[in-house]
């Protein structure tokens, strides 16, 4: 069962990736990737849209004057149920148009979700890296009967069916649990399920890396002059470690946004009037053929997010890794 | 729940009677466009928008055929004992007679009802607690059996008193005096079953436990359909109805295509309500809603069997055509779709807080969820326009508009002693898109006088049993305000309120009066309405329930329920019957 | 060298051997894995605060008396313990289960996944009826991906660098970053509505019916999945292919005079698809057990769209019953790609 997906994505077969003497060189090699760069200029916006979409006093949504929950009932054609006016309701008001049956902005409305699909993706991601590092680290540097059960564990994990079980978990959430209710408790979970089963992903590689670190003669070396486990592990591994990491995870937020956008999009998301753009999409089904701007609008705002996060993680990928070009 | 499945109610009330107290029957003038040409209405090109509603469309007695329906979704059932969809129970009466049924007639007209397998409508005792139906002799099932008194009663008891089929009301259960019977899957012996009695083959008596003026719409109910019991197979039932109606089963694919042929041992002599023109009827489960519109608009398919309408697409189709337009009729179903508003939760059970609600809320943004003026008029009474007893009335006006008076709403607000608003929870079933954006519009009207709502979403599978239907559940988790809709199982005042008013059906769970209205003077006056003979006398009563409902301020009606379903050119003998707000698929026939 | 093996030798017992391990492995991880989604979707819901009573109130309808309800705990012994009920799942599978159907019994036979209160149907054959929908789409899909990923993937990484590469390689990578339900609704939206050369969403028909209505009611949704991962194979593939073709045995070949051609096909490609491959039975694998978004957005009914129908209705045997089919289906493909590696790569049987 060593074949897996990652195996292959990650492109140097699982050799280690050396850590400083590398950094330099790789800052050299990206500074010349245009698409990369690009890649991160937009993420970079994309987190500033988000962090000030909504603050301080109202935030970005405030500045443009609009609301993402205020209905505009005159503004839609009561009998079709569509905006009025051309594509959509576009307009200055209305830079993105309206939303169908009840004339919401399409602006905010964006703005609004990107913090969603951003905060999720964004703590999915850290939890998977927390729980995949250690779980990766503790396999390769053991191995043995560790390595077995983790290695096994992970099979576990991937042979489930891992939407249906969101779906499912989701859909099932009482009202109020651990302290937290409402949308608060609905991200959480969701960040708790996109990240806790997404883990064995960055464990893979944080594995193979240290299965070939182990035998570094740094590590001995350490050993020689009577350094413990702990001292080894977090000392002398996990910075040689902290590149590829941050490759992977940099790889792993865009699906994760997808995978947060497909929860909504199923229903099983954060729940209205909060924006997610998952969720206007799923709206948008009922009315691509009357109002198809509500459905590309909302598909441009996935797709341009989860295109930049893979630009700059396929630009670090390869400035890390030149055999991978 | 009842509200979304069930049957309706409907005697055209006065906002149609002015239109069709003239016509009342088959070739009418009534509706709005075509005054002028009720001569014969024989040309499919001739009728217009709303047309069906008053008369019958494209009138022929042309047999052969095959006619198709189509449904988005998967039934509860195709066995008439086990089902709890209005389409049901207009569809299933092509496989099944029931004792009573509706005259086959568009407007008022058709809310008599008429013997079907009895001979005549029950007869009851002095006591009012015993009803009798003597069956019409002669009337075979599919197979040339002689259908029997014995198989009525068996058809009640299995439909009501058995844990397995599970599906449909259990009114029989509710009101006739059976003891502890155990149902006929647990007790084989059909003569412990003491409620219905049949002391020959052709007699059918029924023992309540109470008086019941209303009893002929229960045993209008598809649930009284005779069932042979040697054929019954319990829930697999559905696969293969033995028949008694003009067609019956050729064969069943569950939740897939269901295909009926004639059936030559139906005597349409003993049938005052049905046709049997085409050859075929064949019916597609599960197929796409869009899809279904398409096919429709193309005459590929003749009927949307769930006749709830055109999806957003089609509408939007049909609205930019006049041509297309003049295929469609608008009818009202027999839904009231509303808000009701906890008299138990803080602080709502201030009467006042409940009224800054009613003032607060942007009713034409509460319209637009459900297709705007040609999805629901803007309702301001607890029954509908349609509903025998109606009399329209606004006690909380809220603008010209219907955009809300905010000024009285703050008035309200004050006398409730919370001029600055407050926060509360709104409880919608969380699959329902229509209901939930409706949940999105009052949450953005009452935000303007500073109620600031939570949307709470429910699934409505449990939604009755375990939220907002359980009083308990709704007062720990403070939902204030309930998202629903409702629409009677039989068309009378008492069948369209009862259940959700009655302060005595307030139920521990599947509860529908959410908003815990218990007013003796509501309670009283639907007993004193059900014991009332004289109909003119009991549907005054049916309005004064309506205004008392209203005065407590607890139930918000958002819009009367209407659809725009379309009929094919080559869809024959179509009228929107009253009784379920879509087309008689009984008279149905198909062009070749 | 694999297959150097004579007959009777002991390597063929070191492959039977791995075989069964494999096999024992597999039906283990099944059974943790049918655990698992038992508890999820019984235990939390407890734990959550479920009452065996709001479990039952799924099963009775509309005008649920509490004297029903209570007879639907019973019946459905909902008041057992939860591993007692777990048990009773697990012989359903295996022994196959009664359940009443009023005056008769229904047989479930094994493997007895269940049944739907929703619709009175065991969950076996509903799957079984579902299942050619959703093979269709899958295997349909998988054929177009892995030919077109795989043969954009060589040719990028052969003529590196060129504007086929680059143009190939961004089409790829926006082919990853667009999720599939969007890139389905602007299909249908322009190739089913506006120009209306394929039909709409929700015409799949059986290719025993009607195989023209299947290829075309087909094509759309084929397009849209294969879309998504071809992208995936292709950037796949070229990274494969770029660092096989960097290893040494490469370079010897080259340097022993063979044919550019020759060193491509024989040697670099095959090297590349052994783990093309392995994803590819583990893709196809997740997808036979219902491509749920896929099916969602054009409405074919197959074991995704059922599943999805039945968490929103909240039919838990349903559920349970395509969680567990799903899984299987991913630990058999799995299966099948370990025991192949064995075959191929003697290696692989000793770890």
């Amino acid at each position: 069962m060593e074949a897996k997906p990652e195996a292959v994505l990650e492109g140097a077969g699982g050799k280690a990736i050396e850590g400083r003497s590398l950094g330099r060189i790789a800052w050299m090699r990206l500074k010349r990737d245009k698409a990369a760069i690009i890649g991160a200029f937009v993420v970079l916006f994309l987190t500033l849209v988000a962090i000030f979409a909504e603050r301080p006093f109202g935030g970005l949504i405030a500045l443009f004057g609009d609301s993402p929950n205020i209905p505009n009932n005159d503004l839609i054609d009561p009998l079709t149920s569509a905006p009025i006016g051309a594509w959509g309701g576009i307009s200055l008001e209305h830079p993105f148009g309206l939303e169908p049956v009840n004339g919401r902005d399409l602006f905010a409305r964006i703005l609004s979700g990107a913090q969603i699909s951003l905060l999720v993706a964004f703590l999915a991601t850290l939890l998977s890296v927390v729980v995949g590092s250690l779980m990766g680290v503790l396999a390769g540097f053991f191995g043995g009967w560790v390595d077995t059960v983790i290695s096994r564990l992970m099979d576990v994990f991937l042979a489930f069916p891992l939407l249906l079980f969101a779906i499912a978990i989701v859909g099932a959430l009482p009202d109020r649990a651990l302290g937290l209710s409402g949308n608060g408790l609905r991200i959480a979970v969701i960040v708790f399920i996109i990240g806790f089963f997404s883990w064995p992903y960055i464990a893979r590689i944080v594995r193979g890396q240290t299965l070939s670190l182990r035998e570094r003669e740094f590590v001995d070396a350490a050993r020689s002059l009577g350094a413990g486990n702990g001292y080894i592990i977090f000392r002398e591994m996990l910075p040689n470690l902290v590149a590829p990491i941050l490759v992977y995870a940099t790889l792993l937020i865009p699906t994760n946004i997808l995978f947060e956008a497909a929860l909504s999009f199923l229903g099983v998301g954060v729940n209205e009037p909060q924006a997610s753009w998952g969720g206007m999409l799923t709206r948008a089904v009922d009315y691509y053929q009357i109002a198809p701007h509500f459905m590309i609008v909302p598909g441009l705002a996935i797709f341009i997010t989860v295109m930049a996060f893979n630009l700059l993680g396929d630009g670090l990928r390869d400035a890390l890794d030149p055999r991978a070009r | 729940m009842r509200k979304t499945n069930a049957l309706a109610l409907a005697a055209l009330g006065t906002v149609l009677t002015m239109g069709l107290a003239a016509c009342g029957g088959t070739a009418g003038g009534g509706g709005n466009t075509s005054s002028g040409n009720n001569a014969t209405g024989d040309a499919a090109s001739a009728a217009k928008h709303n047309d069906a509603y008053t008369k019958v469309v494209n009138p022929s007695d042309a047999k052969g055929g095959t006619l198709k329906y189509a449904l988005s979704d998967e039934p509860d059932s195709m066995d008439p004992g086990n089902t709890y969809y209005a389409w049901n129970w207009n569809f299933s009466r092509l496989y099944s007679r029931p004792l009573m049924t509706y005259t086959a007639q568009p407007g008022e007209a058709g809310l008599k009802l008429v013997p079907d397998l009895a001979e005549a409508p029950g007869e009851v005792s002095a006591d009012g607690k015993t009803w009798t139906y003597k069956l019409k002799k002669g009337i075979k099932y599919d197979d040339g059996t002689e259908v029997k008194a014995a198989d009525v009663k068996y058809a009640i008891a299995r439909s009501n008193f058995t844990d397995e089929l599970t599906d449909g009301p259990k009114y029989f259960a509710q009101y006739l005096d059976s003891g502890d019977y155990k149902g006929p899957y647990k007790d084989k012996d059909l003569n412990n079953f003491k409620g219905v009695e049949t002391p020959d083959d052709y007699t059918v008596v029924f023992k309540l436990k109470a008086p019941f003026s209303e009893f002929d719409f229960l045993a209008a109910n598809p649930q009284s359909a005779p069932v042979p019991q040697a054929k019954d197979t319990g829930v697999d039932y559905e696969k293969a109805v033995v028949s008694t109606g003009p067609y019956k089963f050729e064969s069943h694919e569950v939740g897939k295509q269901l295909n009926l042929v004639r059936n030559t041992n139906w005597d349409p002599a003993t049938d005052s309500v049905r046709k049997q023109l085409p050859d075929r009827i064949e019916v597609q489960f599960k197929q796409n809603a869009e899809d279904i519109d398409n096919r429709l608009i193309a005459g590929q398919i003749q009927v949307d069997l769930a006749g709830t309408g055109l999806q957003s697409a089609g509408r939007a189709k049909i609205v930019n055509d006049a041509k297309l337009k003049d295929s469609t009729d608008n009818p009202f179903t027999p839904f009231n779709r509303y808000a009701m508003i906890s008299t138990k939760v803080k602080p709502f059970d201030n009467i006042d807080c409940r009224k800054a609600v009613q003032y607060a809320t942007d009713k034409v943004a509460t319209q637009a969820p459900w297709g705007g003026p040609l999805g629901g008029e803007i309702g301001t009474t607890a029954m509908t326009p349609t509903t025998v007893g109606y009399k329209a009335f606004d006690l909380y006006p809220n603008g010209a508009d219907h955009k809300g008076d905010l000024a009285k709403a703050k008035e309200a607000l004050a006398a409730c002693g919370q001029p600055n608003g407050f926060e509360a929870n709104v409880a919608v079933r969380g699959d329902r898109t229509k209901e939930v954006q409706v949940a999105e519009a009052l949450q953005a009207s009452l935000d303007r006088v500073g109620i600031k709502l939570t949307i709470k979403k429910y699934p409505s599978g449990d939604w009755s049993a375990q939220y907002a239907g359980k009083p308990d559940f709704v007062h720990k988790n403070n939902l204030g305000i309930m998202i629903a809709g409702w629409g009677a199982d039989w068309p009378s005042g008492f069948g369209f309120l009862s259940q959700i008013v009655d302060g005595r059906f307030i139920k521990a769970s599947g509860n529908y009066n959410m908003m815990e209205l218990n007013d003796p003077s509501v309670n009283e006056l639907l007993d004193k309405g059900i014991q009332t003979t004289d109909a003119t006398a009991r549907n005054e009563i049916w309005a004064q329930v309506d205004q008392k409902v209203m005065e407590s301020a607890a139930f918000m009606p958002f819009v009367y329920e209407k659809t725009l379903i379309f009929r094919p050119s080559n869809l024959t003998n179509v009228y929107v019957h009253p009784a379920w707000g879509m087309y008689d698929y009984t008279w149905l026939g198909v062009k070749q | 060298m694999p297959g150097s093996d004579p007959p009777g030798h002991p390597g063929r017992t070191i492959v039977v051997a791995f075989i069964v391990r494999r096999v024992i492995a597999a039906v283990l991880m099944l059974a943790v894995v049918s655990m698992a989604t038992f508890a999820i979707f019984f235990l939390i819901p407890r734990a959550l605060g479920q009452t065996p009573e709001g479990m039952a109130s799924r099963y009775v309808g509309r005008d649920a008396t509490p004297e029903a309800i209570q007879g639907a705990v019973k019946r459905l012994h909902l008041d057992d313990p939860l591993i007692v009920q777990y048990g009773r799942f697990a012989k359903g599978i295996v022994a196959g289960e009664d359940y009443s159907l009023g005056p008769k019994k229904a047989e479930c036979p094994a493997p007895c996944f269940g049944f739907s209160f929703n619709n009175n149907q065991p969950v076996w054959p509903t799957l079984v009826d579902r299942l050619p929908a959703t093979l269709s789409l899958a295997l349909g899909a998988a054929v177009l991906w892995l030919v077109t990923g795989v043969s954009i993937g060589v040719v990028s990484a052969l003529k590196r660098g060129s504007v086929l590469d680059r143009a190939a390689m961004t089409v790829a990578l926006a082919g990853v970053s667009l999720p599939i339900y969007f890139t389905g609704l602007v299909s249908l939206s322009v190739f089913a509505y506006t120009l209306g050369i394929f039909p709409g969403g929700g015409s799949y028909t059986p290719i025993t019916e009607n195989p023209v209505m299947w290829f075309q009611a087909l094509v759309l949704p084929w397009i849209t999945l294969a879309f998504l991962y071809a992208a995936l194979y292709a950037r796949l593939t070229r990274a494969g292919m770029l660092e096989t073709m960097g290893e040494d045995y490469i370079r010897t070949a080259r340097a022993k005079g063979l044919k550019e051609s020759t060193v491509v096909t024989k040697h670099a490609l095959r090297a590349t698809l052994t783990p093309i491959l392995t994803i590819f039975g583990l893709d196809l694998g997740l997808l036979l057990g219902g491509a749920v978004l896929t099916e969602s957005t054009f409405s074919i009914q197959g074991v995704g769209k059922l599943v999805i129908d039945a968490i929103r209705g909240n039919d838990l045997p349903v559920v349970l019953g395509v969680t567990l089919f799903a899984a299987f289906f991913i630990v058999l493909a799995n299966l099948i790609v370990d025991i192949l590696y064995a075959v191929v790569d003697p290696r692989v049987r000793l770890s």
